[in-house]
């Protein structure tokens, strides 16, 4: 009986291997990459394209992308789903909450991998991590958890903070949550939330007006494509004010901001291609769960520090993953 | 090759050709089917022993790799209970947790236990720190392992429903020290899981004691949690390895991998390398086609030469069924032509043999039965034998010529149904017949009743005179004894023989195929003339027998007689007895 089983075995084994010989087939994959910010920020940059290439992709000759930016306006969005529709891409990458709702209700027979979209399982985009079901999977960022986690940091910065407005794109229901998350943490801790939701650039000079009318002693800024747009404008503003600010990804402190709590983004960009990647070679979506980040940076700009007079405590720069000087 | 006249002859029912061709075939497939099919076998098992003892050796290296992994984090984690939890060393602690968490990755929170079991802090990636918050924790598993083992590695847990996680607990060498209790996400396993490969496209994975994926290069097998199918393959190939086994299995991406098993002590953990079953087998299955190859090759082979060999064993066997076809149709100049230097060709040259003699005797029994028309059936074999048929060519000598015929067989034969005269006839030619023959006498003619016989000619034989009235004594008591029957049923008649010697001439007289022999002279005449004379019962000779026999024979003088066709009456004797002395000569 073993002795049949070995030999059943061995043909299937024959078997197999006569499927493995089946060459790839010449076709030119088609990536649609949505964000709701300004084009060549964020994944519509270099980055995500080396996380393509890397992968074994050839640009323009196995792999071509459709890029599309909403500049900030999000009802943009929609329409430019429909454009990727329209396109014949294979797979959408979205960058944001409102980009893969609208990635989710416009493009249902295309494969959508959704980033920074917060709790993607609180705000129903998909129905659990591990079986994130329907025709979109992605890389979840553990944010709303993080809110938190970067008030305390702030607090444990300077040590003084009382007050810290919150900016976030209030269109963004996952930005949202992230904003709440702040809230109930600072009602824990014995600190001020000022709300300052923001719906479109010039929102900006409002919130502006609103920090000067009753000054912070610190500003969070939830980090997504609106805010993204406005970044220099709030990092000038703080400064101006002397304010400390959080923001939630490494490379806004690069470009000046104090400093930073949150997943790499990077990393969140390459394992959003690997999932494509996944896509591209007949994985579905519903078989690949969401991931979580696993690498969190932790960056401080000592220069600005310097700029707003701050003196950062040792234990702060000990926890620093990155620290510009 | 061409076999002659096959029409003649129905096919085989099975023909020679087939069972030599198979026969052959056979002989030689079989031994080379036997040795592919035992070397295959053993090639395979040698193969399959190799292929086990190497994916057991990749199976613990691979289970090293990850359990250096987990090594690892407990050593940095060690680093958190080296100083006693005294007053004024919380922000020691606290700086030894942050370092630990800068420095290992996979560390997503850390709680802290005092000497007392007491909860001292509490640090998270995600959420924000909590010092002293003094729960008692003295009764945590964790707490309790860690101090029992000073490691303690907890079960794996899924997070969130989808990712690994696992506590590991340490305790310091001093009870002061307290227990440093560690979250660890599994997931950073990947970066050594995916570094391992096996072959070309085999992997390794990590299963715990429940059969819980731990580690999968795919790590969407890893976030898919407990209920999904994949998992439970995996669980099945962990049954199927349990025992130190390699399996053949069915893996999560439904590949027929050949899988090995390596323990991991520390988390009770499992590593298994697996090797996709066509790759794993590739050698196998070259030295497999090698074999089919070989073996195809040697039936070719086998077929070509069974059909070789039964056709040179059967074409002469043909031939031989045509020219003995021939040879039984009587062509006995038929000719079979066999070169092969074997039986076959002996058995040819026997045929060939045959037919000749075949023909030879065919040709003698022509002659014998030729001259046995008028030859005693010896003498004609004696002719025959001797090749003295020259005997019959016409010559001049001295004959005995003797007639004789029936009296009133005339008048008998016209009276009697036909059926009674044939039967009578009958009777009488057996019974001279055997006398004739006996005597070695040449019949040169009958006609009805009347025979005329000869000695000396064409055969000579000592003392034909004596010979010839011995016979006719012998005929004539021969036929006297029929002629008591034949008065019995009323038929009156008689018998008489006539003798003469002389001179006369002797040969074959006739046309083509219808010869008869002969003897022409008066002394025919005369014998006839005898006869004619001669009563029932008697025998008559001319003076010239009667001289010479009369010293043995009683003879008896009739006196001369007027004979027709002679110009004077001739001396006539009867013959009445032999001498007592004088025996009848046997049949030589």
């Amino acid at each position: 009986m073993a002795f049949l089983r070995r030999i059943v075995f061995l043909l299937a084994a024959l078997m197999a291997l006569h499927g493995e010989g089946l060459a790839q087939s010449g076709k030119v994959y088609r990536v649609g990459l949505v964000i709701a910010g300004a084009p060549d920020t964020g994944m519509l940059g270099p980055g995500m394209v080396s996380n393509f290439t890397k992968r074994g992709y050839v640009v323009d000759k196995n792999i071509v992308f459709e890029r599309r930016a909403a500049q900030g306006k999000v009802d943009r969005l929609p329409g430019l789903i429909d454009e990727l529709v329209a396109a014949h891409v294979d797979v959408i990458i979205t960058s944001g909450y409102p980009a893969a709702l609208a990635a989710k209700q416009r493009a249902d027979d295309i494969p959508v991998v959704a980033t920074q979209t917060g709790d993607p399982v609180a705000t129903h985009l998909v129905e659990s991590l591990a079986h994130p079901g329907g025709n979109i999977t992605g890389v979840s960022e553990v944010a709303t958890e993080l809110s938190a986690k970067r008030l305390a940091l702030l607090k444990e910065t300077v040590p003084s903070v009382h007050s810290v407005a919150v900016l976030w794109n209030a269109d963004d229901l996952g930005m949202t949550l992230r904003y709440q998350a702040a809230e109930a943490e600072a009602k824990r801790s014995g600190m001020l939330i000022v709300p300052l939701g923001v719906h479109a650039p010039d929102d900006f000079d409002t919130a502006f007006s609103e920090m000067t009318k009753t000054p912070p002693d610190a500003i969070m800024m939830v980090t997504d494509s609106l805010t993204i747009l406005n970044r220099k404008r709030v990092m000038q503003y703080a400064d101006e004010h002397r304010l400390p600010a959080i923001y939630e990804f490494a490379f806004l402190v690069h470009d000046g901001g104090l400093m930073s709590y949150g997943p790499d983004v990077d990393a969140i960009n390459d394992r959003a291609a690997g999932l494509a990647d996944r896509i591209l070679k007949g994985a579905k979506p519903a078989d690949l769960p969401l991931e979580l980040p696993t690498r969190f940076q932790f960056a401080i700009n000592l220069k600005t520090a310097k700029t707003i007079g701050l003196k950062i405590p040792e234990s702060i720069l000990l926890q620093a993953d990155d620290v510009i000087e | 090759m061409s076999v002659g006249d096959p029409g003649s002859t129905s096919r085989p029912r099975r023909p020679l050709f087939y069972k030599y061709f198979v026969a052959l075939f056979v002989a030689v497939v079989v031994p080379l089917l036997v040795n592919g099919a035992s070397e295959a076998w053993f090639g395979y098992r040698d193969q399959r022993a190799t292929l086990s003892s190497r994916l057991h050796a990749e199976a613990i290296s691979a289970a090293g790799k990850i359990a250096a992994f987990l090594d690892d984090i407990t050593d940095q984690l060690q680093w958190t209970v080296q100083l006693p939890w005294r007053d004024g060393m919380e922000e020691r602690h606290r700086f030894d947790v942050l370092r630990l968490m800068r420095q290992v990755p996979a560390v997503v929170e850390v709680m802290l236990v005092d000497g007392d079991g007491v909860e001292r802090l509490h640090v998270s990636r995600v959420d924000p720190d909590v010092v002293d918050s003094r729960i008692d924790r003295a009764n945590d598993p964790a707490v309790l392992g860690a101090r029992s083992d000073r490691i303690w590695y907890g079960p794996v847990t899924l997070h969130e429903g989808s990712e690994p996680y696992m506590t590991i607990a340490v305790a310091g060498s001093r009870a002061a020290n307290g227990v440093t209790v560690a979250v660890i996400n599994l997931k950073l396993i990947w970066d050594v899981i995916t570094a391992i490969h096996v072959g070309r496209s085999g992997d390794a994975f990590v299963l715990d004691h429940s059969g819980r994926l731990v580690a999968h290069p795919d790590i969407s097998l890893v976030l898919r949690g407990d209920d999904d199918p994949a998992a439970a393959s995996l669980k099945e190939l962990q049954r199927a390895t349990i025992g130190g086994e390699t399996a053949d299995a069915t893996d999560a991406q439904h590949r027929t991998v050949i899988a090995a098993m390596a323990p991991i002590a520390g988390p009770d953990w499992m590593a298994f390398v697996e090797q996709p079953a066509s790759e794993a087998l590739t050698p196998i299955r070259a030295a497999l086609w090698r074999t089919g190859f070989l073996l195809l090759a040697g039936a070719v082979f086998a077929a070509l030469l069974g059909y070789l060999l039964a056709r040179r064993m059967v074409g002469p066997i043909r031939l031989l069924e045509a020219g003995a076809e021939r040879i039984g149709a009587g062509r006995f100049d038929h000719q079979i032509a066999i070169s092969t230097g074997d039986e076959l060709e002996r058995l040819a040259t026997r045929f060939n043999e045959m037919a000749r003699e075949l023909a030879l005797s065919q040709e003698r029994s022509e002659r014998i039965a030729r001259l046995k028309r008028f030859l005693a059936p010896q003498v004609a074999e004696l002719v025959e034998e001797h090749d003295q048929e020259s005997l019959l060519d016409s010559h001049h000598t001295e004959v005995v010529v003797i007639f004789c015929d029936l009296r009133g067989f005339t008048s008998f034969s016209e009276a009697a149904a036909p059926e009674d005269v044939m039967g009578l006839l009958q009777e009488y030619y057996e019974a001279l017949g055997a006398i004739i023959t006996r005597y070695e006498a040449t019949l040169t003619c009958f006609m009805a009743d009347g025979l005329m016989l000869l000695l000396n000619a064409p055969v000579p034989c000592p003392e034909p005179a004596l010979r010839g009235v011995h016979m006719a004594l012998d005929m004539q008591a021969a036929v006297q004894g029929l002629i008591g029957g034949w008065r019995a049923r009323g038929y009156t008649i008689g018998f008489g023989v006539g003798l003469a010697k002389g001179p006369a001439t002797v040969g074959r007289i006739g046309y083509e195929g219808r010869s008869d022999y002969t003897a022409i002279g008066s002394i025919v005449n005369l014998a006839q003339r005898m006869c004619a004379s001669a009563d029932d019962g008697q025998i008559l000779i001319d003076p010239t027998l009667a001289a010479e026999v009369a010293e043995v024979i009683a003879l008896q003088p009739l006196g001369t007689r007027p004979l027709r066709g002679f110009a004077d009456a001739v001396p006539v004797f009867a013959v009445r007895e032999r001498a007592a002395e004088v025996a009848a000569p046997h049949s030589s």
